[in-house]
């Protein structure tokens, strides 16, 4: 079954007159979307709790999307902010833990117009490539600083530049 | 919630639910327009108004409504903010600004021709600023409630919009009630309501509007 937008919007109208039943079926479809949405762009370990707080965003501002408008549109801004906030969350250095498998993308590529690589795109390379090493991929502050040919100093630098630009560009396509 | 699986959160939330009425930003106007109107009551009736509103001079009219508009741009952008979207844009607010910069950089040059009417005109018991700040807290806290509601996926830009809506709209109030038809002093004063309310909101406001 494929998540589309025009079921997603109509239980989503549903959900904001308390229709539990449809609205249990959107936090299911969701769960899906937004694992695939996460996945290579956190730490594998990382993307359960990120989808569970998504979906927690989700629930708590559901007044604020307007039936007028796109469904996936909305849920991708609060997906982006609650991202960039686990990046801005997380230690450097932090250790793979276990059972970090990367997780499948699947083959339904989220629509690229929202998608995080997009993002990750609005940013200056040396800031999106540090902050994919170190805050992604889980790599050392050290490691990152000899593949990317930055000194140590300049990759926090361009880490913590990067995610309060990206802070400023969540709704930007 | 760490340990919980994503199911039994599903099923929390899903009991948890109960009917919400979506936000329209129509109802967030009329919040803010009761909020302005609200505060300009208020305060011209404890300060007075001007005695010849209806025929302002041409100048003290024309900055009257130059600052209006600077604060409708900015209330429309703020309001926005609160519903999110990928691919929404709320750069509007910055051109009503930029065009308002008019006003400052005339005074500059009317000061630079006659420094001492000028400095004149900056004489002020900060009254014009003390009522523009006071005006502005009734479209600021309206905008404030707004957004503490609604989803803004930047609040340090949000803090500055609602810093930049409550001031400008704040000026419109002194700007009935101030006498003073001079272009120096009301750069100085009304728009130093404008500037002082614009940076205490980007100080303020952004910790309470995360979410």
């Amino acid at each position: 079954m494929s998540i589309d937008e025009p079921s997603l919007a109509r239980l989503m109208a549903a959900a904001q007159r308390g229709d539990r039943a449809a609205y249990r079926a959107l936090l299911a479809d969701c769960r899906r979307w937004l694992t695939r949405y996460f996945a290579r762009r956190i730490a594998p370990h990382a993307v359960d709790d990120l989808v569970q707080e998504t979906l927690v965003s989700l629930h708590r501002k559901r007044a604020t999307w307007d039936s007028g408008r796109a469904f996936l549109p909305w849920l991708a801004a609060i997906a982006r902010y609650r991202w960039i906030d686990m990046l801005r969350r997380q230690k450097d250095e932090a250790e793979l833990g276990e059972g970090d498998a990367a997780v499948a993308a699947g083959d339904e590529a989220v629509n690229a117009r929202l998608s995080l690589e997009r993002l990750l795109g609005l940013l200056p390379a040396g800031q999106a490539q540090a902050i994919t090493l170190v805050k992604i991929e889980g790599a050392s502050i050290a490691e990152a600083s000899r593949i990317t040919g930055q000194s140590e100093s300049l990759v926090k630098v361009n880490i913590h530049r990067g995610l309060r630009k990206l802070a400023g560009l969540v709704e930007s396509e | 919630m760490k340990n919980a699986s994503i199911d039994e959160l599903i099923e929390g939330l899903a009991d948890d639910l109960g009917p919400v009425r979506p936000r329209r930003i129509a109802r967030g106007w009329l919040l803010v327009g009761a909020g302005w109107l609200a505060a300009a009551v208020l305060l011209l009736r404890a300060f007075g108004m001007r005695h010849d509103v209806a025929a302002m001079p041409e100048m003290s009219m024309l900055c009257f409504w130059l600052i209006a508009a600077v604060a409708v741009a900015a209330i429309g952008s703020a309001l926005r903010m609160g519903l999110p979207g990928v691919g929404r844009d709320y750069s509007g607010w910055r051109w009503a600004g930029l065009a308002a910069l008019a006003l400052p950089v005339a005074a500059l040059f009317v000061a630079m021709g006659d420094g001492r009417a000028a400095a004149q005109a900056m004489h002020d018991d900060g009254r014009c600023l003390f009522v523009g700040l006071l005006a502005g807290l009734g479209v600021g806290g309206a905008l404030f409630a707004w957004l503490r509601a609604g989803a803004p996926t930047s609040p340090t830009r949000a803090g500055w919009v609602i810093g930049l809506a409550a001031g400008a709209s704040g000026a419109t109030v002194t700007a009935l009630h101030c006498p003073v038809d001079n272009i120096v002093h009301i750069a100085l004063w009304h728009g130093g309501a404008v500037l002082i309310a614009t940076l205490a909101g980007r100080l303020a406001l952004p910790r309470w509007l995360r979410w």
